[in-house]
């Protein structure tokens, strides 16, 4: 049965080939972009720790963003 | 008041959307896969290479749908300036092209066993083809051109371009004689689809959707904390 | 609520369009001929400047009781229900290829009534239904 499954009638290279090339590209962006997301978390959290104390308190009452930022990149470590 | 253009009131939703997705998508993405690849009846024709569709079809549609989105947010971006709708097209464009491509690769191993041959320059094909191409374009304006408001001037003007194309694909195979098949689903009028069909196809379209969906968020939140990291420096 | 400003921009963007759209119409009109795909029977019967050693490809439906299928080649004829044009053929056919379905033929016409094919393509229809079902729909018809 499993057998038959895979083989679908003879047309199963078409149809698992185009199955995998989908998902794996799928997995791949996703992957890219989660990737590119957090580099710029941390980039951004690392740039606020590295201003003055007055700076820092600044920008993170002026920016809901900043502050979320922040603290989920300090969770993560 | 609540702003919806706010980017920080934007922010907060998108992270509550993030985790929604995922804490769904792989069910739902089970139970599509099962559908298209199990449970789903072979075509009386085809055989069982119709499950090709259920990819094919619903890649298609993501790619038509998200260049008619980049077309339209920049009409709007250029009618009432509103920076972020530069920012979601720029965020929408390549996950338009991923899918755009995956219609074209899985179409042309759907070609081999169904027509015999793998690639046929007909309307719809090539017609897609350029689609592609004004997805690369797009993109390639954002990445090469340094000064943003100008790539976002000239990445609108092939948005707003390329937006003629949309119908030429989709009518390509009702103006012309082509090797690809008219359209199985219509808006108007019975859909020539098996409804045991056309259930696992809508649920891969939904999966699908919800996959651009989380991407798109996932892009967007990029491009918000990259622009405020911008205004940090500025400080 | 819209300003001036905007509507200034929005009948420029109006004007744009519809130049590129125009654009688009004169272009796709001067080539129509080649976007065509394939030639049905009655386009090439109406035509007049028919190249006979350049390779076309014609299409339509494979008639009801043409197809003879021998050891040498495969003849069959090809129809849009108005004219008709016989086809030859020597080597491998796509499994779709059958009576009654759409076909592609890609090789020379000989005559406005014969054409020898060099590669055979099966047009697939937009009907898509369960082997069951067309059983069904076979035994009303009968």
């Amino acid at each position: 049965m499993i057998y038959n499954f895979i083989q679908m009638n003879g047309y199963g290279i078409f149809v698992w080939s185009s199955f995998i090339i989908t998902f794996l590209v799928c997995g791949i962006f996703y992957y890219k972009t989660r990737k590119s997301l957090k580099k710029y978390e941390k980039e951004f959290a690392k740039e606020i720790e590295a201003l003055s104390i007055e700076q820092k308190k600044t920008v993170l009452e002026n920016s809901k963003v900043a502050s979320k930022v922040l603290s989920s990149f300090n969770k993560s470590i | 008041m609540f702003n919806l253009f706010n980017n920080s009131n934007i922010f907060g939703l998108i992270e509550v959307l993030i985790n929604f997705i995922n804490s769904i998508f792989f069910a739902l993405l089970l139970v599509a896969l099962s559908f298209a690849l199990i449970f789903s009846p072979p075509d009386y024709l085809q055989g069982d290479s119709v499950r090709i569709m259920y990819v094919h079809v619903p890649a298609a549609w993501i790619g038509l749908a998200s260049f008619t989105c980049i077309s339209i947010l920049s009409i709007l971006n250029f009618l009432f300036k509103i920076k972020n709708f530069s920012l979601m097209t720029k965020s929408i464009a390549p996950i338009g092209l991923v899918f755009t491509c995956i219609a074209i690769v899985t179409g042309s191993i759907w070609g081999q066993p169904t027509w015999g041959t793998f690639w046929a320059w007909d309307a719809r094909i090539t017609s897609m083809v350029i689609l592609a191409i004004f997805y690369l374009s797009f993109i390639a304006i954002h990445k090469f051109v340094s000064e943003e408001s100008k790539a976002i001037k000239i990445s609108s003007i092939v948005a707003i371009v390329g937006l003629v194309n949309v119908p030429i694909i989709k009518y390509s195979v009702e103006w012309w004689s082509t090797l690809h098949q008219p359209a199985s689903i219509k808006i108007t009028g019975t859909s020539s689809i098996h409804s045991s069909m056309l259930m696992p196809l809508l649920l891969m379209f939904f999966v699908l959707i919800l996959y651009c969906a989380l991407i798109f968020l996932m892009k967007y939140k990029t491009e918000i904390i990259r622009i405020k990291k911008k205004n940090l420096k500025r400080l | 609520m819209l300003t001036k400003k905007v509507k200034k921009r929005a009948s420029l963007l109006v004007l744009f369009i519809t130049a590129t759209a125009i654009g688009a119409v004169l272009i796709l009109k001067s080539l129509n001929k080649n976007i065509l795909y394939f030639n049905s029977p009655t386009e090439i019967k109406i035509s007049e400047d028919i190249d006979f050693n350049k390779r076309i490809r014609i299409g339509g439906m494979v008639k009801k009781n043409t197809l003879e299928i021998t050891d040498q080649e495969i003849r069959f004829v090809v129809t849009d229900f108005k004219n008709e044009i016989k086809v030859s053929f020597k080597g491998t056919v796509p499994n779709l290829f059958a009576e009654e379905k759409g076909v592609v033929a890609e090789g020379k016409l000989q005559d406005k009534k014969f054409f020898i094919a060099e590669r055979i393509l099966a047009k697939h229809d937009e009907n898509y239904m369960p082997p069951e079902l067309k059983d069904i729909k076979k035994e009303n018809v009968k």
